[in-house]
């Protein structure tokens, strides 16, 4: 009986285990990108059904004019407004639909405090188009991002 | 290796809980202290991949998609000159314009959109309407041509950016453009058409800075020139203070009071060749036909850009409008010529205009 219960408890962890870790196709949209203008790296994530994408890192860390970290100063919101922009969340809500796309979430640009709609595209494993637009798709811009090579875990 | 039942309650603990941290709502910034120094040196997973010089600098204004505005210019003196066909002698007259006044719409979408290439796609309907004091007193063809015709500029453009690598790039424009006394419902010729066309090759340096020098065939003077061109857009560090300039065309020192509101102060150079005679009458003799206004003003101004909310920005302007070119020349069949800045063909009727005060509004939508 010790053994049976073993063997189930085995194969119920494998089962797990193995979906956990077959990369869904929405799930290729996790990692590390580089946008078009090479002035940040935005890691993305899976929380719940959707994804998510906060800046890691910045060419500019310190903001010239304070010397302090750079912080969030041109968001709408002013109780934002003093919060640093590493690690701030600027892609939301992203979930996957089908043809390599995942739709109805928003992307923030911290340069004029915007929020658009978004479309994420994967054209290839490497590169994403991302079309932030206002009301129709047509009034937009498109910007590229590469993956990049996950960090190595410090020792 | 055979799971106990303990393990396999933890296993089962672990799993649920895993799910369960993954299900709440993080949207929220990200408050967890991170090493982020792991991220400074990633390559690329595609070796392949290349870095371009994007066609931004930060802090400049932001692009217009769509425009719809209107421009008003005040009173000004406009002297037509003398000229004489089979039909008679027309003396110079000089009249008072009580506005001179328009419609402004354009719209430029880009359709080509990629880290290695950007086209833009534009298109522009400008109506500009002659509103003299005293229309009964105007004896000069000219003059009554223009009360009794709006000039229109319908126009198409595209703009193509082709960064080179990550701090060097080329940009082109075309334009081609049907400018005259024709009305919307029976345009003129296509053969009447002008083409402009500009080259450019540049550097974007850092973030804040991007310079490029060209060479344009461009109607910006009136008639058609050969003109240099020196672009130079860049944002001090503090964000506050730049400059957008794209010489001989227009060049504004901008100051930022914060992302949603600018100031700008500068020029504008506006110009184009206009065919006139469309609708018959002496301007369209067989001896005097054929005739195109080469308008060319420089405009002093300045501009208030705001948003209102959105991506809809408001446009303010004020200034003073400087004639540089009214004359107006004969080209057979549209069969453009040039003469330059130091060409000696005579025109075939030369114009003055005094210079007034002039303010233009504009709604625009913006590019993200």
């Amino acid at each position: 009986m010790k053994k049976i219960i073993s063997l189930v408890s085995f194969v119920f962890v494998l089962l797990i285990s193995t979906s956990a870790f077959a990369q869904e196709p929405a799930d290729r949209l996790i990692g590390i990108w580089e946008p078009s203008h090479g002035k940040a790296k935005v890691k993305v994530e899976k929380i719940g059904s959707k994804y998510y994408g906060k800046i890691v890192w910045l060419r500019e860390v310190k903001d010239p004019e304070t010397g302090e970290a750079k912080v969030d100063k041109n968001n709408p919101d002013e109780k934002m407004r003093t919060k640093p922009l590493r690690g701030y969340r600027i892609l939301k809500d992203f979930q996957y639909t089908d043809k390599d796309e995942w739709t109805e979430g928003t992307i923030y640009d911290p340069e004029n405090g915007n929020t658009y709609n978004c479309i994420v595209k994967m054209t290839d494993e490497n590169t994403l188009d991302i079309r932030g637009y206002i009301g129709i798709a047509t009034f937009g811009r498109t910007d590229i991002w590469k993956r990049l090579k996950m960090p190595s875990k410090k020792k | 290796m055979f799971l106990t039942k303990k393990n396999f309650a933890f296993s089962a603990i672990l799993c649920f809980g895993m799910v369960a941290v993954a299900q709440t709502d993080t949207t929220a910034v990200e408050e967890e202290e991170e090493d982020y120094s792991m991220y400074d040196n990633l390559d690329f997973v595609d070796e392949a991949t290349k870095r371009f010089a994007p066609v931004k600098i930060k802090g400049i204004s932001p692009a217009k998609l769509i425009t719809v505005g209107y421009d008003f210019q005040g009173s000004y003196d406009m002297t037509a000159g003398s000229f004489a066909t089979d039909r008679g002698t027309y003396a110079e007259q000089t009249a008072e314009v009580n506005s001179t006044q328009g419609l402004r719409v354009e719209a430029n979408i880009p359709v080509i959109s990629k880290n290695s290439l950007v086209v833009q796609v534009g298109a522009r309907l400008w109506d500009i309407n002659y509103d003299f004091e005293n229309p009964q007193s105007l004896t000069n063809p000219l003059l009554t041509n223009l009360q009794n015709n709006n000039l229109t500029s319908i126009g198409l453009n595209s703009t193509i950016y082709k960064p080179l690598n990550e701090n060097t790039f080329l940009l082109f424009r075309v334009a081609a453009e049907m400018n005259g006394d024709y009305g919307l419902d029976k345009l003129q010729s296509m053969s009447y058409n002008r083409y402009s066309i500009a080259a450019l090759w540049g550097k974007r340096p850092t973030d804040n800075k991007q310079w490029a020098i060209g060479i344009s065939r461009t109607y910006r003077a009136g008639e058609m020139n050969y003109i240099p061109i020196i672009m130079y857009n860049w944002t001090s560090s503090n964000n506050k203070w730049g400059t957008e300039i794209l010489f001989p065309a227009r060049g504004h020192v901008r100051y930022t009071v914060n992302s949603r509101n600018m100031l700008f102060a500068g020029f504008e150079l506006e110009g184009n060749s206009y065919r006139i005679g469309n609708d018959g009458g002496a301007l369209s003799d067989s001896d005097f036909d054929e005739l195109e206004i080469r308008r060319s003003e420089l405009r002093f101004r300045f501009v208030y850009e705001r948003q209102l909310k959105g991506f809809v920005w408001v446009s303010a302007q004020a200034g003073y409008r400087y004639n540089y070119s009214y004359n107006v020349d004969q080209v057979a069949d549209g069969d453009e010529f040039f003469r330059g800045f130091f060409g000696d063909q005579e025109y075939a009727l030369e114009n003055d205009l005094t210079n007034p005060l002039y303010f233009n509004v504009s709604i625009n939508l913006v590019s993200p």
